[in-house]
């Protein structure tokens, strides 16, 4: 085919004269690409960054939880054929006393060889050294803790061990793959202020826990085919040690903060996937419609080119090429906007999912695909137009085009409803109805648009409820002790004797793993006093669920893991103190966000485990004044015998402060996704209407209409087109909103389906926001038309 | 082939046109004969819906005949495939037209060179553009030029390809008296000078004083063929 250059300057000037229209579309197209790019590229950092620092720590796959066994009979594990190597270590909770914190902060202690060598779940220095020879006390903090808390190599910390007040010396800091999302028990999201990790040597670590040559944790690797099926040799290894007690076995899948961080990737990997596709869908539509009216203009000129004898090839191609140009700029410009938003959304990952070099890379392949979608997309999208000029006969081409059809349309044939509207709205509808393809488009953007605002508002309002539900309907203490060991009754009638403690109720949280038929599940069952009023259990209506005499109240997740109903009989084994397995029935489901709750009355769990009165938590409701606060705070540093110490209102303030702000962040940028396809769309849609009216808009102002008035009709086709896809994409985003709460839906959280009237009036105000924005634009148009030139337009 | 038919370039015997409105059936032409000689300056007139212009699309491959043959150089125009009526449009037939569809984002120059691309053997454009008297304005847009300028740089596009057959659809009917004979002594010219086969088509019965013959086409059919044996001047006449 003949390369016809001039068409192609012919073409750089078509662009620029509707630059307007395909700016808008580019717009829309480019963010659906960019879209792509960027969560893609984020995942693959995360993943690159997380199989980088993996390797570098010798990652283990799978930990074994032990009471105490010999570091010699844990060594024999290596001769398991599908175990590679195994390293036994010692780990326990601690609380730490810092000067200058008023209260208490946990954290977990591991132990390390006192001399550096690789090992498995190895730690990467940040800063100080590995252990010396010059104390047995040192101890390498973990990093992000140690910043947060302004501690550095050479300070001393005070940490209570076993019972007893330690002081130790920092020599480093440090990070680890197995911590790469540090969650402390009972929240949702890091807390490196309050929780920490803490890294002694193995000799020291013996003498503090007296475990002096024994374990209470290995960790380990395997053979490539067993880390597929971790489960038959995790049995066999429990098996193997189960005469000095094992608590429980976790694969890596299972692995915390692995686990939070393979359902973050998912997540990103579905939403790489939804987004774009709603952007391009719309961008497509758009396009289709701005190709339509662009070679209907051109008519005269594709007749022209067909009489000079230009073939049909070439006339196609040269339309074509107009729309696939939206596509070119959308993919390039989305390719780098998606370069840009990944940088700064790997840096928001970076806060919360803690590598040693997590870097924004370039994908060429993620290039290379995005702007093959967007060239496709646009191809799709100028199609429909470019067709139009193949079927178009030069002769047909030269006349005028025949006036649109007219006639009444469906509304008119109710003559009392037709008379209710005015002049204006009668013209408007009319528009609406006789441009159904645009129409149709239009409404097809706005649903869309209203589809990601719903759910967008959808996930704020349900991480509100979460919180509110979690932390005042659920678990309403404002200060958790959990004890060394299980201790009596008595535990608790001197922890009301605190200062400050208005209430106190005991808990006993016992680990055991749940069998039903062939489903079987670890879990904690936590044994709550007859009315309790600190841990209440609730239904999915947020009604209190009495917690009977016998039998369990089951969270709804379990219940679905062990596919379990009410009344169904389960049986029970704790790791802990008998071990007997028990049959128990479920009494009643409890619905509940976080974790797998699992509750029993505190008699009754006693009597299961054997034991008369033992608690191993206690929770207390407080005096809030700060003067309070302080004396019991003061109190509880010098008490012993405790594991950990938790503070509603700190995990309350850390989600507000962390989960909710990024999630903010989120929403404003869903919003702001709704907002392009909203204003381009109706943009797009406005222009290609004016412009195709100018000869009607001409008349009009000949007649003595305003620009104001003429810009009114146009408005009021705007408002009828965003009002029925506003209201189309409602359910739309309901149901999206349902499915991604489904596919949230983990063991370690649940997002509660939330549909308040916020979410709704949100909506609504954002839609018509951005269509009053884009109006405003299309009314600047109108203003600026030189009309009396468009009355001299020949169509 | 005797000595008469080398001269004629296009033959249409009994050509007709019938468009389908609806249920109704428009006979644009009805069997309508006609030779048009290589190097005449032909003129085709008659009112709005006399089938000129559906004439002249059948002439120049835009359209084709519902019954009848089209012949050029032998070639039966309404059996052509769409990709060879192109071809033919290409290379042989050069159009002006009435309201003279430049593209509007093109300068001149580049309005001309649209076609001249196409052309195996096109005339140079700037050539081109200096026959018509617009060497100095290559570089304005359509909407910088007057009527009878743009009207000049269609012909000058037209020529541009090297056609044999000239198509001119109304050239002078959106165009003042003054530019109007301006436009016409051009096309003149190009037929004497370049021997060009000329046809134009018009409703302005005065241009036929300046062809070689007339034709006169009322409701689809010819009534009257007319031998100009001393042609007038554009200057000379008036309308």
């Amino acid at each position: 085919m003949i390369r016809v250059r001039v068409l192609d300057r012919k073409l750089r000037r078509d662009l620029r004269t509707a630059i307007g229209r395909l700016l808008a579309i580019t717009g829309i197209m480019g963010l659906g690409v960019a879209c792509y790019v960027e969560m893609a590229s984020v995942y693959e950092n995360l993943v690159r960054a997380k199989d980088r620092f993996y390797t570098q720590c010798r990652m283990a796959d799978f930990s074994v939880e032990l009471k105490k066994v010999p570091n010699s009979v844990l060594l024999e594990l290596a001769n398991f054929p599908e175990i590679l190597e195994v390293r036994p270590r010692i780990q326990f909770s601690a609380t730490v006393d810092l000067p200058g914190v008023e209260k208490l902060l946990n954290a977990q202690v591991l132990s390390l060889p006192d001399r550096q060598s690789p090992v498995i779940n190895d730690i990467v220095l940040v800063s100080g050294s590995y252990f010396t020879d010059r104390r047995e006390n040192e101890v390498i903090v973990h990093d992000t803790f140690a910043r947060r808390r302004g501690l550095k190599p050479g300070d001393w910390i005070h940490v209570i061990l076993n019972n007893r007040r330690q002081e130790l010396f920092i020599v480093g800091t440090a990070m680890s793959s197995e911590f790469v999302y540090l969650v402390g028990p009972g929240s949702l999201a890091p807390d490196p202020e309050n929780f920490g990790v803490l890294y002694l040597k193995q000799r020291f670590a013996e003498e503090v826990f007296d475990f002096d040559g024994a374990r209470n944790q290995v960790v380990g690797t395997m053979i490539p085919s067993a880390r597929e099926h971790p489960q038959p040799v995790l049995d066999r290894i429990e098996a193997f040690l189960a005469p000095y007690g094992v608590f429980s076995t976790t694969p890596r899948k299972h692995q915390p903060s692995n686990r939070y961080l393979s359902e973050e990737l998912e997540g990103i990997a579905t939403f790489s996937g939804i987004l774009p596709t709603i952007f391009l869908a719309v961008a497509a539509l758009v396009l289709n419609i701005l190709m339509v009216r662009w070679t209907d203009q051109q008519r005269t000129i594709v007749g022209t080119l067909k009489a000079l004898g230009y073939t049909n090839a070439q006339v196609f191609a040269h339309y074509m090429k107009f729309g696939m140009s939206v596509g070119l700029l959308a993919g390039v410009a989305g390719c780098i906007g998606g370069y840009l938003l990944a940088g700064w959304l790997t840096g928001v990952y970076g806060q919360f999912y803690e590598f040693p070099d997590l870097r924004n890379e370039v994908y060429l392949d993620k290039f290379g695909l995005g702007l093959l979608i967007s060239l496709t997309c646009s191809s799709l999208g100028a199609l429909h137009g470019a067709r139009s000029v193949l079927k178009l006969q030069p002769a047909e081409a030269m006349r005028p085009k025949p006036p649109r059809q007219g006639g009444a349309i469906l509304l008119e044939r109710i003559p009392w409803l037709w008379s209710q509207f005015s002049f204006a709205t009668r013209l408007a509808l009319r528009n609406i109805f006789r441009n159904r393809f645009r129409t149709l488009a239009g409404i097809f953007a706005t649903a869309m648009g209203t589809c990601i605002l719903v759910t967008g508002f959808m996930m704020r309002e349900a991480i509100h409820y979460l919180v509110d539900f979690q932390f005042d309907k659920v678990q309403r203490s404002d200060v958790d002790l959990y004890l060394k060991d299980e201790q009596s009754y008595d535990a608790l009638l001197e922890a009301a004797r605190l200062p400050g403690v208005d209430y106190a109720e005991p808990l006993l949280e016992v680990s055991c793993t749940f069998y039903h038929g062939p489903y079987q599940y670890r879990g904690t069952i936590s044994g709550i006093m007859p009315g309790a009023r600190l841990t209440i259990p609730r239904d999915d209506q947020a009604r209190a669920i009495r917690i009977p005499t016998s039998g369990l109240v089951m969270s709804r997740k379990m219940a679905e893991l062990l596919h379990v109903k009410t009344n169904d009989t389960v049986v029970v084994r704790p790791t802990e103190g008998l071990r007997q397995p028990q049959e128990v029935r479920v009494v009643s489901i409890a619905d509940g966000y976080l974790g797998l709750g699992v509750y029993a009355d505190w008699h009754y769990l006693n009597r299961l485990i054997g034991e008369a009165d033992a608690i191993n938590a206690i929770q207390l409701q407080i005096d809030p004044r700060p003067e309070v606060k302080l004396a019991l705070n003061r109190e509880l540093k010098e008490l012993p015998a405790l594991q950990s110490v938790h503070y509603r209102a700190d995990i309350v303030h850390n989600l507000r402060t962390t989960v909710i702000e990024t999630q903010s962040i989120f929403i404003g940028v869903l919003v702001f996704f709704a907002g392009v396809i909203f204003f381009c769309s109706v943009l797009n849609n406005s222009l290609v209407s004016l412009a195709e009216r100018q000869g009607e808009v001409a008349t009009f102002r000949v007649l003595g209409y305003t620009p104001w008035e003429v810009g009114r009709l146009f408005l009021k086709e705007s408002l009828v087109v965003t009002a029925v896809g506003t209201v189309l994409g409602m359910p739309m985003g309901y149901w999206l909103g349902v499915w991604l709460t489904i596919l949230y839906d983990t063991e370690l959280f649940r997002i509660p389906v939330v549909t308040t009237p916020p979410v709704w009036i949100s909506t609504i105000i954002c839609s018509m926001v951005f269509t009053l924005a884009a109006h405003a634009l299309v009314q600047w148009n109108i203003h600026r038309m030189d009309w009396l030139d468009a009355l001299k337009v020949r169509e | 082939m005797n000595e008469v038919d080398d001269r004629v370039l296009l033959r249409l015997e009994n050509v007709g046109r019938t468009f389908q409105m609806g249920e109704v059936a428009v006979h644009a032409l009805k069997s309508v004969s006609l030779d048009i000689y290589r190097g005449e300056f032909l003129v085709m007139v008659g009112p709005s819906g006399s089938g000129k212009t559906t004439l002249l699309n059948i002439i120049g491959g835009m359209d084709q005949p519902t019954s009848g043959r089209a012949l050029y150089a032998g070639q039966d125009l309404a059996k052509l495939s769409p990709r060879a009526l192109t071809r033919y449009r290409r290379e042989r037939i050069g159009f002006v037209f009435q309201f003279y569809n430049l593209v509007p984002n093109l300068t001149a120059l580049e309005n001309v060179m649209v076609a001249s691309e196409l052309s195996r053997n096109p005339l140079d454009e700037r050539e081109a553009l200096a026959m018509v008297g617009l060497a100095h304005r290559e570089d304005h847009f359509p909407s910088q030029l007057s009527g009878g300028e743009q009207q000049r740089v269609a012909i000058a596009r037209a020529l541009a390809k090297n056609p044999d057959l000239l198509l001119c659809d109304e050239p002078t009917g959106a165009l003042d008296f003054a530019t109007g004979k301006l436009v016409l002594s051009l096309l003149v010219r190009l037929k004497e000078e370049l021997g060009k086969t000329v046809v134009v088509i018009t409703h302005n019965s005065a241009i036929g004083d300046v062809a070689d013959r007339v034709v006169r086409l009322r409701s689809g059919e010819i009534i009257e063929v007319h031998r100009n044996e001393q042609p007038a001047s554009p200057e000379e006449i008036t309308w």
